[in-house]
C-alpha cells in the first residue's frame, strides 16, 4: 500500500458526510428500493442480477449485505474501506457471462458500474424532494462529490460519472431515455419479488402473520415505487399508472420524513431494522421483545390446539428433494447451476470476512464440487442439474470437492492452528458465520469429525440447524 | 412463621395406592395429577417461591414399557390440560433432566412450549424433575467444569455449583417424601446436602393442601443449624 501515514487518517467524506448520514437513516431504504429497480433496468446490470444475484430467494440477506457493504465503505478507517473495496471487486469480478439472449454482461463494467452510483445519487435526490426537504445547490453538489467518490473507492476512478452537476443530468436523462430497458430482472423485482417476500428471519416462525400482511404491503410496495420512478422511464417501459398512487407514494415519502424527524432516533436508524433481519444483531433489542412474545404467544396456541392422537413418528425426514430447494437452489430457479454454488461461497466469505486468499480458496473448491457435481449428475449435459437429477442421484453423491470446502472452512476456523477446533472456535464460527449460538456443544473437533460433519450435512444426509441457518436464511 | 423458600416433594406410592384399590399401578398415576395441582397451590399461596416434584427418574425407566408409556401420555396430557392455569398463575416452570432419547418428540415439543410460554413468570419456580438423576447432574457439571478447564485449586463448592443444571436453583430446604419411605433415590444430590427431610405416611394421590401445611409446620418446628452447634436462627435459606 503507497500511503503515507498522514493520508493514512484521512476521511475522504469529510466528518459531516451527508452520504454517511442518510445511509443510516432507515428511510434510505426508499431510495436504495427505486435506485435497485433504475439499476435492473440497464441491460448489463439487469442481466447480472438474473443470472448470479440470489435476491429473489433470499431479499432479506441481500439487504443485509448491501447496508453493511455500504456502511463499511464509508468507513472513515481507509483500510475498512480499502478492504470492503477489494472484496466488492473480486466478488464482482466473478460475474460475467452471456444473458438469455445472448448478449455478454460483465459486472466490472465501468460504466455499468457508474449508473448504479449515478441511481443511487438521484434517488437519494428524489427521496429528499419527496419528502419535502428538498437539498439546496450547495448541498446538492456536495452530495454529487461524495457519490464520485464513492465510485472512485470501488472503480479506482470517477471518470465514468461526469464531473459536474451540471453535467450529470443530461447524462443520466440520456441513460434513462435511450439505455434502460423493460427486463426481465424488473419486471421480477416489481411482480414477483415485492409479492413473494419471505419472513424476515425474526417473524419467520409466524408465517402466518407475514402472509396476511404482505397481501396488503406486497402491491402497495410496487404502486409506491412504480410512481416515484422518472415519468420517462415509467412510458418508455409501459408501466402502469394507477389511480391514486402517486397520492400513496407522496404519502409514503411525507411519512418516511416525518418519521425521521419525530420519532425517537433509535427507531429511525437503519441498525433498528437490521435487528429484524438478523436476531443475532446487536441493534435487536426491540425486536427480541416482540420476538419473546410471538414465541409466548405461539407456545401457547399449540398447547391449546387439541393434541393429535398419533403423531409419534413424524420425525423429521429431510428429504433430497427439500435440502435441494432449500439449501442447494441458492438462485430459486428450480435448477443447480455455477451461480449457486458461487452464491454459497460468496455468502460464506463475507460472513467470515475472509481475506483475498482464503477467500480464493473457498471458491475454487467449490469450483471442484460443481465440475463433479456436474460430471455425475448432469446426464443430459446443459451445464444445469435439475431436481429431478439431483434426487435420483442424491443417495451417491461425490464429496471430494466437499471435502475441500470443509478443509478451507476448518483452517479459516482453526485460528490458532493446532489441527484442532476447540470449542471457542467451533462457536466463534457459527456465531459469525452461522449467526447462531449453540448451547451445548462443549467438544472440540478433530479435522475428520469437522470435515464428515460437513459433508455428510451438504450432501443432505444429515440435518443440522447450524449449517441450515446459514444457508437459507434471509 | 418463615417459610422455607425451596421445597421438593418426592412423589411416591401411587403404585401402592392404586394396589390398594385392585386397580392398576397406571391408575395410581392418574390420580396422582390431583396431588400435584393440590401441593402446586398450596405452595404458591403460603409463600414458597421455588417447588420441585420428582415425576421420573433416569432408574425409571427400568418400568415394564407400557407403563412409561401411559406415563408419558398422562404428563403430556397433564402439561396440556394446566399450562393455562399454571401460566396465569405465575408460575414458571421448568425441567430438570430431559435428556433422554426415548422421551417422545410431541412430549418435549409441550414441555419446551411450556416453558417458552412461563419462563418470564416471577410467583414460583417449578421444577419438574423428569428423566432426572443427582449423580448425572453432579457428573455433567464435572464434564462442564474440566471443558472450562478451571484449575483445580480453585474449584469450591460454589464455583461447582454453578456448572450443575439451572444454577441458580437454591438449596433445597425441605424434601417431603410421602408413603413412608425413608430414601434419597438420587434426587437433587447437590441441592438437597442441608435439606431437613420429612416422611408423611400418607400415599402421594392422598396428599392434600392440608398434608403439605403440616409439613411446613414441621419444618417450621425444627431448628436449623447447618452443621453449626450453637443454636441457629431459624432460617429459610440455603447455604450457596
Amino acid at each position: 500500500m503507497s500511503h503515507t501515514v498522514s493520508q493514512e487518517n484521512i476521511d475522504v467524506f469529510g466528518p459531516d458526510s451527508i452520504l454517511r448520514r442518510l445511509v443510516g437513516e432507515a428511510r434510505w431504504g426508499l431510495a436504495v428500493t427505486r435506485a435497485t429497480l433504475l439499476e435492473a433496468a440497464h441491460p448489463q446490470i439487469g442481466a447480472a442480477l438474473m443470472e448470479n444475484s440470489t435476491f429473489l430467494t433470499h431479499p432479506w440477506r441481500r439487504l443485509r449485505n448491501t447496508a453493511t457493504s455500504s456502511r463499511r465503505l464509508l468507513d472513515p478507517d481507509p483500510r475498512v474501506r480499502d478492504r470492503e473495496a477489494a472484496r466488492l471487486n473480486r466478488l464482482h469480478s466473478r460475474m460475467s457471462g452471456v444473458d438469455a439472449q445472448g448478449r455478454p454482461y460483465d459486472a466490472t463494467d465501468p460504466a455499468a458500474r457508474a449508473w448504479v452510483v449515478a441511481t443511487l445519487f438521484e434517488s437519494t435526490v428524489t427521496m429528499c424532494r419527496l419528502s419535502g426537504d428538498t437539498l439546496d445547490a450547495e448541498a446538492m453538489r456536495r452530495l454529487y462529490a461524495e457519490h464520485r467518490t464513492f465510485l472512485a473507492l470501488i472503480d479506482g476512478t470517477s471518470d465514468h460519472l461526469p464531473a459536474t452537476l451540471p453535467e450529470f443530468w443530461p447524462y443520466y436523462d440520456d441513460i434513462v431515455e435511450h439505455h434502460l430497458e423493460n427486463n426481465e430482472a424488473v419486471s421480477v423485482i416489481l411482480y414477483r419479488l415485492f409479492a413473494n417476500v419471505p419472513a424476515p428471519p425474526v417473524l419467520r416462525p409466524y408465517p402466518m402473520v407475514w402472509a396476511a400482511g404482505r397481501a396488503l404491503a406486497g402491491p402497495m410496495a410496487t404502486a409506491i415505487t412504480i410512481a416515484s420512478l422518472p415519468e420517462a422511464f415509467s412510458r418508455r417501459v409501459a408501466l402502469p399508472d394507477l389511480p391514486g398512487a402517486r397520492t400513496l407514494m407522496q404519502a409514503a415519502y411525507l411519512s418516511a420524513a416525518l418519521a425521521n424527524r419525530h420519532l425517537p432516533e433509535s427507531w429511525t436508524r437503519v441498525e433498528f431494522f437490521m435487528g429484524l433481519l438478523d436476531p443475532s444483531h446487536k441493534g435487536a433489542g426491540p425486536w427480541e421483545t416482540v420476538r419473546r412474545r410471538a414465541g409466548k404467544a405461539a407456545a401457547l396456541a399449540r398447547l391449546l390446539t387439541p393434541a393429535a392422537g398419533g403423531g409419534e413418528d413424524d420425525q423429521v425426514t429431510r428429504s433430497a428433494d427439500r435440502f435441494f430447494a432449500e439449501v442447494l437452489d441458492q438462485t430459486g430457479d428450480g435448477y443447480l447451476r455455477w451461480p449457486d454454488l458461487a452464491a454459497m461461497a460468496r455468502e460464506i466469505a463475507t460472513r467470515l470476512d475472509l481475506g483475498e486468499q482464503e477467500e480464493d480458496r473457498l471458491f475454487q473448491a467449490y469450483a471442484a464440487w460443481w465440475r463433479e457435481l456436474q460430471s455425475a449428475l448432469d446426464s443430459d449435459s446443459d451445464g444445469r442439474v435439475t431436481r429431478d437429477e439431483y434426487a435420483a442421484a442424491a443417495a451417491r453423491l461425490p464429496s471430494t470437492g466437499l471435502v475441500k470446502i470443509a478443509d478451507v472452512l476448518f483452517d479459516v476456523t482453526d485460528v490458532d492452528d493446532d489441527e484442532k477446533i476447540d470449542s471457542e472456535e467451533y462457536l466463534n464460527l457459527f456465531r459469525t458465520a452461522f449467526q447462531r449460538d449453540l448451547t451445548g456443544a462443549g467438544d472440540s473437533y478433530s479435522r475428520g469429525a469437522f470435515v464428515r460433519q460437513f459433508v455428510s450435512f451438504m450432501s443432505g444426509q444429515q440435518h443440522s440447524n447450524a449449517y441450515v441457518s446459514l444457508l437459507t436464511s434471509g | 412463621m418463615v417459610v422455607p423458600r425451596h421445597v421438593a416433594c418426592v412423589m411416591d406410592g401411587n403404585g401402592r395406592w392404586a394396589a390398594q384399590r385392585s386397580l392398576p399401578r397406571t391408575a395410581g398415576h392418574e390420580a396422582a395429577e390431583a396431588a400435584v395441582m393440590d401441593v402446586i397451590e398450596a405452595a404458591r399461596s403460603s409463600g414458597v417461591t421455588w417447588l420441585s416434584l420428582y415425576a421420573f427418574s433416569t432408574e425409571n425407566w427400568r418400568r415394564p414399557s407400557g407403563e412409561v408409556d401411559i406415563l408419558m401420555r398422562l404428563v403430556r396430557r397433564a402439561i396440556r390440560k394446566h399450562a393455562p392455569v399454571l401460566h396465569t398463575r405465575g408460575i414458571r416452570c421448568r425441567f430438570l433432566g430431559m435428556t433422554d432419547p426415548r422421551i417422545p418428540a410431541p412430549l418435549v415439543q409441550d414441555i419446551t412450549d411450556l416453558m417458552t410460554l412461563t419462563r418470564d413468570n416471577k410467583r414460583m419456580t417449578l421444577t419438574v424433575a423428569f428423566d432426572h438423576g443427582g449423580r448425572r447432574d453432579i457428573v455433567e457439571a464435572a464434564r462442564s467444569l474440566i471443558r472450562s478447564e478451571t484449575p483445580a485449586d480453585q474449584v469450591t463448592e460454589a464455583s461447582f455449583a454453578e456448572h450443575l443444571p439451572y444454577s441458580d436453583t437454591p438449596d433445597v430446604d425441605l424434601v417431603i417424601r410421602t408413603s413412608g419411605e425413608q430414601r434419597i433415590s438420587n434426587f437433587m444430590l447437590w441441592q438437597v446436602a442441608y435439606a431437613e427431610w420429612v416422611f408423611p405416611k400418607v400415599l402421594w394421590p392422598d396428599f392434600r393442601a392440608a398434608h403439605f401445611c403440616e409439613c411446613l409446620d414441621a419444618y417450621v418446628r425444627r431448628q436449623r443449624r447447618f452443621g453449626d452447634v450453637r443454636p441457629a436462627t431459624m432460617t429459610g435459606k440455603g447455604l450457596r
